[in-house]
């Protein structure tokens, strides 16, 4: 059983990451609404995967991905980003994430990716 | 459940739909809100600025990934106009205007949703709306002195990059083996430059000597289709071995092809790097470094959020879905009856049963613990209904050019769920109404030396087991002679005018059938009238009263039941019959004095307590009842009062006090043997039916 962090502030988001984690199957999903909420839920549960989305409101998604990379530079971090980003994307990539989703995306695409990264 | 609309196939489940439509109606709201208070202070506020750009952007997000096209470039537009605010922070921004294009494109929004929501397909057209917006932003650019297009605003936040290729390391280090690898990505999986930046950034931990084609990926627009078409070319020089090397760049992530070559000749390296630099691509290393400041947007939003944001761990909150809500409390409905089938069981008559009693009471406690926590649980404050009124008041006061402001009172007080659904529109209707007909214009109004901005309150409030609704406005008030007249010409008078008393005369607006404008207007007065808003509240077993004085204004008054399902109610019965009156109603019961009795010319009896008298009803005569007790001095009088009217209901016996669960009436008594004076039924202990009286219903026949 994999465990996946999703941090997202809308619980549309949330549920559809959720959803298509479920067709993976075999994966756990812990949800966080904000950066500081997230980095709670990763100490608590260790997940193998965060997927973070960059706007949020309490913290950007890249400020989140700081705190949880400090707490464990080994976190597998995935950015949850929209076209017209890619500065963001850029930074977070720097910042050590593993990799990252532009919104509008295909399942399959996320599906890939979490696999891949799960080597799964 | 199969709906009508286009939907990328792996996104048919309803939750998701379910929960898009939840959370999208939400945002508008909360952006409405944002809008109309930033309206009021004819500035935005950062903090606005912020939340607009966020919710717009989330919308887009969300709407996209739902395929609801027209709403996601709708939102996009509106996003790139608070992008731009964000960034630049222009000093000139014609608030009205922008705030009557986001509302307009708010509108659309929930419009969108409701076809959703109905299971119609969202195809209204915003481009109109879109075109308006560019419009206006190209403006707000043009009066603030920007001549760039948003493009290049946002390309321009994206230059300063720290980006390097340390080539002068070279003469340094010696690297074995010399790599030369061509990645391509998977076709749409997006911004392919910052895919290959990712591998390039991790390739640190194998060489510090690389190069690629395209050099530049950062700040050419361009690469990212130059490497869809083209793949990505890494040459690197390492101590890796080639094993390695392709282990690592197998991990990349939309990962198409792999191409990886080892390279045996240094000449090719170089020439190729040299080679490569004389393409258009200029050399990075050229730029200057520039520290990592693009997102000042990020920090400041960081900053000012972060004020009013609650503390995030504190989650006591969950959303639960109202169906579940609603099937809990059927089940505790029941529950309900099944106790009183236990503990007033039949066959326990006459038996003495200390233990059981003991437990029975016990039981009795706990299920009514158990209901008025569910009954809590539905409770929803009025707030955001209340709230809603601010834009009616607005775009009504615009419309018809009259200064009016809304003062909302009591917005906290709570009523179930399911008639919060009932009220938001009659509320409307009235909202509209007071502003339409009731206030004046600001010229009329000072004449008569009233404070020429007009007022509307919104105020509730609980009173026992209802909860009050008062709309008032400080307007001309109602004019009584019209309303007899008018009702007069469509026969709606019942009495003679003189024998009425004013509240009889204003209640009148509530019949079918009147309306006293005489002209339409484009927002109250379309036909429908008062009559339907008093429909709606009497659905919910609410009533309604008017109070009006002249020039001074007119206050309306919903009373609406704090909640529909679980009363409290007096049983009686009539022969072989049982009926429930709900206690709150029932002022006391007696069995008269025959002297007190006093009947009028025609007839109707009625019965005089303390100095006043009351119409008597008999129940077995209304319902046509067969029973041995007819006579007043062997039954019973129960006087119940509602709205302020009073009546004695006659039966039989008092059966005793019970909590009811409210059934409604079978939609076959309903439709065709409408039957005035019965609000519902509902299941006794020993298994039988019991009837609830409706009070206003009996007074009314």
């Amino acid at each position: 059983m994999k465990k996946v962090l999703i941090v997202d502030d809308a619980a549309f988001m949330r549920l559809t990451i959720k959803t298509i984690m479920d067709k993976i199957g075999n994966i756990e999903c812990i949800e966080a609404s904000n950066g500081t909420e997230a980095l709670h839920r990763y100490k608590e549960n260790k997940p193998d995967i965060v997927t973070m989305d960059i706007t949020m409101t309490d913290m950007t998604g890249i400020d989140a991905l700081k705190l949880i990379k400090e707490y464990d530079p080994k976190a597998k971090i995935v950015m949850i980003t929209a076209l017209g980003d890619e500065a963001m994307v850029k930074e977070s990539i720097i910042l050590g994430a593993i990799s990252f989703i532009v919104k509008p995306f295909k399942d399959d695409y996320v599906i890939n990716t979490i696999k891949k990264i799960l080597a799964i | 459940m199969e709906r009508g609309y286009v939907m990328s196939d792996q996104f048919t489940n309803e939750p998701m739909l379910d929960m898009y439509i939840f959370e999208t109606s939400q945002f508008m709201e909360q952006l409405e809100q944002s809008i109309l208070n930033s309206e009021k202070e004819s500035t935005f506020t950062q903090e606005a600025i912020n939340e607009i750009f966020r919710i717009m952007h989330t919308v887009k997000g969300s709407s996209a990934i739902m395929m609801f096209h027209n709403i996601s470039t709708l939102a996009h537009t509106m996003e790139d106009i608070f992008y731009f605010i964000r960034e630049q922070k222009p000093e000139l921004i014609n608030c009205t205007k922008l705030s009557d294009y986001v509302l307009e494109g708010i509108d659309f929004i929930k419009v969108e949703i409701e076809k959703i929501k109905a299971g119609d397909v969202p195809n209204g057209d915003a481009a109109a709306l879109i075109e308006e917006l560019h419009a206006f932003l190209s403006e707000l650019k043009k009066t603030n002195g920007y001549a760039e297009n948003l493009k290049t605003q946002k390309k321009a936040a994206v230059r300063p990059q720290q980006y390097y290729i340390s080539q002068d390391k070279t003469k340094i280090l010696d690297y074995k083996y010399i790599f030369k690898a061509v990645i391509f990505f998977e076709e749409g999986c997006e911004m392919e430059n910052i895919r290959a930046y990712t591998i390039l950034h991790n390739l640190k931990d194998y060489t510090e000597e690389y190069f690629s084609i395209p050099e530049d990926i950062i700040n050419d627009e361009d690469s990212a289709e130059f490497i869809q078409e083209n793949g990505f070319t890494i040459y690197l020089k390492s101590n890796h071995t080639y094993e390695q090397i392709n282990e690592f760049l197998q991990q990349t992530i939309f990962l198409k092809s792999l191409e990886l070559l080892k390279i045996d000749d240094v000449e090719e390296y170089n020439h190729t790097k040299n080679y490569s630099k004389e393409l258009n691509y200029y050399t990075v290393s050229d730029m200057p470094v520039k520290p990592q400041n693009y997102d000042n947007g990020g920090d400041t939003r960081r900053n000012e959020v972060s004020k009013n944001s609650q503390p995030s761990t504190v989650h006591s909150m969950i959303s639960v879905s109202v169906l579940k809500l609603d099937k809990l409390m059927d089940l505790v409905g029941e529950m309900v009856i099944a106790e009183a089938m236990v503990t007033q069981n039949p066959d326990l008559k006459d038996l003495v049963l200390d233990n059981f009693q003991k437990s029975s009471q016990h039981l009795n406690k706990i299920t009514s613990e158990l209901q008025d926590i569910i009954m809590s649980i539905r409770m929803v404050p009025l707030a955001s209904t209340f709230q809603k009124m601010h834009r009616i008041v607005r775009d009504m006061s615009k419309q018809l050019r009259k200064e009016v402001k809304l003062e909302i009172i009591g917005e906290n007080t709570e009523v179930d769920k399911n008639i919060i659904e009932h009220i938001s529109d009659p509320l409307m209707h009235l909202v509209r109404n007071s502003i339409d007909h009731g206030i004046e214009d600001g010229v009329v109004r000072v004449k008569h030396g009233k404070d020429r901005l007009g007022t509307v309150t919104l105020e509730a409030k609980n009173s026992g087991s209802d909860v009050l609704v008062i709309v008032r406005d400080d307007g001309k008030g109602l004019d009584k002679e019209k309303i007899l007249k008018k009702a007069n010409e469509h026969g709606l008078l019942y009495k003679k005018p003189e024998d009425m008393t004013d509240r009889e005369i204003f209640n009148l607006i509530f019949l079918p059938g009147f309306s006293t404008n005489d002209s339409v207007s484009e927002f109250s007065g379309r036909g429908v009238g008062m009559d339907v808003v008093s429909k709606n509240i009497e659905k919910i077993g609410g009533s309604l009263s008017v109070d009006s004085i002249p020039d001074k204004g007119t206050t309306i008054t919903l009373t609406i039941p704090l909640t529909l399902a679980i009363i409290d109610g007096m049983n009686i019965k009539v022969g072989k019959a049982r009926y429930t009156i709900p206690i709150v109603s029932i002022k006391e019961s007696l069995r008269p004095n025959i002297k007190n009795i006093i009947t009028d010319p025609d007839g109707n009896e009625m019965l005089l307590i303390r100095g006043q008298c009351y119409p008597i009803i008999r129940l077995h005569e209304r319902f046509k009842v067969e029973t041995q007790i007819t006579d007043f001095s062997e039954g019973i009088l129960i006087v119940v009062e509602q709205d302020n009217q009073t009546i004695c209901v006659f039966a039989d016996e008092l059966l005793g006090q019970q909590q009811v669960v409210v059934k409604v009436l079978p939609s076959y008594l309903q439709k065709h043997h409408k039957i005035k004076g019965l609000a519902g039924c509902t299941l006794l202990g020993d298994g039988s039916i019991s009837l609830i009286l409706d009070v206003v219903g009996l007074i009314q026949i």
